[in-house]
């Protein structure tokens, strides 16, 4: 398609012709496959598959590297501020020990009250651990890239969460890799509650990085500022209890709150299975956009 | 013109670089793979480096590729960057027929137009975007795309001079 006129040639005219055909082709074809990959985003699942598995080590490799720079940078100023640290350290610890003590009275009496309530609690076990090594950083879906995939027995609808809170759930999986919706993407909706006072709740990704969160009856917002959103365990794909988010600020009935898990700084993601494993098979196909 | 600048070299130990034809399509899936880098962003405030590699070729040359490459290329793009698949497939194959058709109908044409043209470009590549995620994932502010937008319309000319670059590179001049 280099020139406008070809000329005389019948070999050129015929040349430009078919490269318009196979151009439109391109088009046709293109709009085919993302009508299928938006309707029916499982389709393309081994080759997005692949595709992480080609790019997660490459981002798990310059991962390490920055990770190592900047653990340099900040191993160097730590020393610089050792002894500072040191007493802050000490005067942390003896802290935490007295609201371990707390947390370990309040333990035994939460075992004693779910025992007499004869509440049955499923056994959390861990599928895989991996790193965050990437994300969708060019596109307004909120992904990332976990190093962890289908040979670690990772699959997709699992929950992903770290030591800080709840991270999101798996869409596709690689054999080394798997990508992770997070909390934060407009797809993902989580049922949860206001850990103050255990009103129910809905939180749905903002696309930006924050989440909005809802309450479930209409009327008084119920959110301040600093309130924990934790996940209700409702729907059967979250666990229940994982912190999910802050509430920043309130805006009319409903809260925008930060997740407690940043993807860019947590440091390892944990893979659960589904809390109640019939939510695996009831997942709605439609909810998994690619 | 390009086909002039393919011929063999005037002068000794200058010249196009053998594979010299595949040097563009290559730098296109190599931006493309930019995705793997591990930038973790809670905005997407990046720009598309793919897109913004593959129109700086195409502005700077009539015929960098021949035009059905665009929709493989654009399927390369989709996986690494985790776009649905066919969303580059559909958007390059169409990029290549309206500068096409846009070069029909210019005269002339300077870095001014070439910027104006690109921005056109990016902000439908980043409406289409914006409109895809609102189909796979709800409504969404279009806002919230403005700042990607503004970020990759300014730093295109920095991908059209590296591309120019790499043009006068592999063409030995």
């Amino acid at each position: 398609m280099a020139t406008a006129r070809p000329g005389w040639s019948r070999r050129a005219q015929y040349g430009l012709f078919f490269s318009f055909l196979a151009v439109i082709a391109g088009i046709i074809i293109g709009l085919i496959l993302l009508a299928m990959s938006l309707v029916a985003p499982q389709t393309f699942q081994t080759v997005r598959g692949a595709a992480l598995d080609i790019t997660a080590p490459v981002s798990g490799a310059l991962h390490a590297v920055t990770e190592t720079t900047e653990g340099v940078f900040t191993g160097a100023g730590n020393y610089w501020d050792a002894a500072r640290q040191n007493a802050e350290l000490k005067r942390q610890n003896k802290a935490m020990l007295q609201r371990m003590v707390e947390a370990r009275a309040i333990f035994q009496e939460n075992q004693q009250l779910k025992a007499t309530l004869q509440l049955r609690e499923h056994e959390r076990s861990t599928i895989a651990v991996g790193r965050v090594v990437g994300s969708s950083f060019n596109s307004p879906r909120r992904f990332a890239i976990l190093s962890a995939g289908s040979n670690d027995g990772v699959a997709v609808g699992m929950p992903v969460r770290s030591p800080e809170g709840l991270v999101g759930r798996i869409i596709d999986v690689g054999r080394l890799a798997s990508r992770v919706l997070l909390v934060s993407d407009r797809a993902n909706i989580v049922p949860a509650r206001l850990l103050r006072n255990g009103i129910p709740v809905i939180a749905q990704g903002r696309g930006d990085g924050t989440i909005d969160v809802r309450p479930l009856e209409v009327g008084r917002n119920p959110f301040r500022r600093g309130d924990i959103i934790v996940s209700s365990g409702t729907g059967g794909l979250y666990p229940p209890g994982v912190p999910v988010a802050r509430v920043l600020k309130l805006q009319g009935d409903d809260a925008i709150a930060l997740p407690l898990a940043d993807p860019a700084q947590i440091s390892f993601a944990i893979v659960e299975p589904p809390f109640e494993p019939a939510a695996m098979a009831a997942l709605p196909a439609a909810t998994e956009g690619p | 013109m390009v086909r002039a600048a393919l011929t063999p070299p005037r002068r000794i130990g200058q010249g196009p670089w053998p594979l010299a034809i595949y040097v563009p399509a290559v730098t296109v899936v190599a931006a493309s793979f930019l995705a793997a880098l591990p930038i973790i962003s809670t905005s997407g405030w990046y720009p598309d480096f793919g897109y913004l590699v593959f129109i700086s070729w195409r502005l700077l040359r009539a015929d960098p590729w021949p035009a059905w490459w665009a929709a493989p290329l654009g399927f390369v793009n989709d996986l690494f960057t985790g776009y649905p698949v066919g969303f580059s497939i559909a958007l390059w194959s169409a990029t290549m027929l309206v500068l096409d058709l846009i070069d029909r109908r210019t005269l002339w044409r300077d870095y001014w137009i070439e910027w104006v043209v690109a921005a056109v470009l990016i902000a439908i590549d980043e409406w289409l975007q914006w409109r895809v995620a609102e189909t796979a994932a709800g409504p969404l502010p279009f806002t919230a795309v403005v700042p990607p937008l503004v970020i990759s319309i300014c730093v295109f000319p920095a991908f059209a001079w590296v591309v120019s670059r790499i043009d006068a590179w592999r063409l030995g001049r």
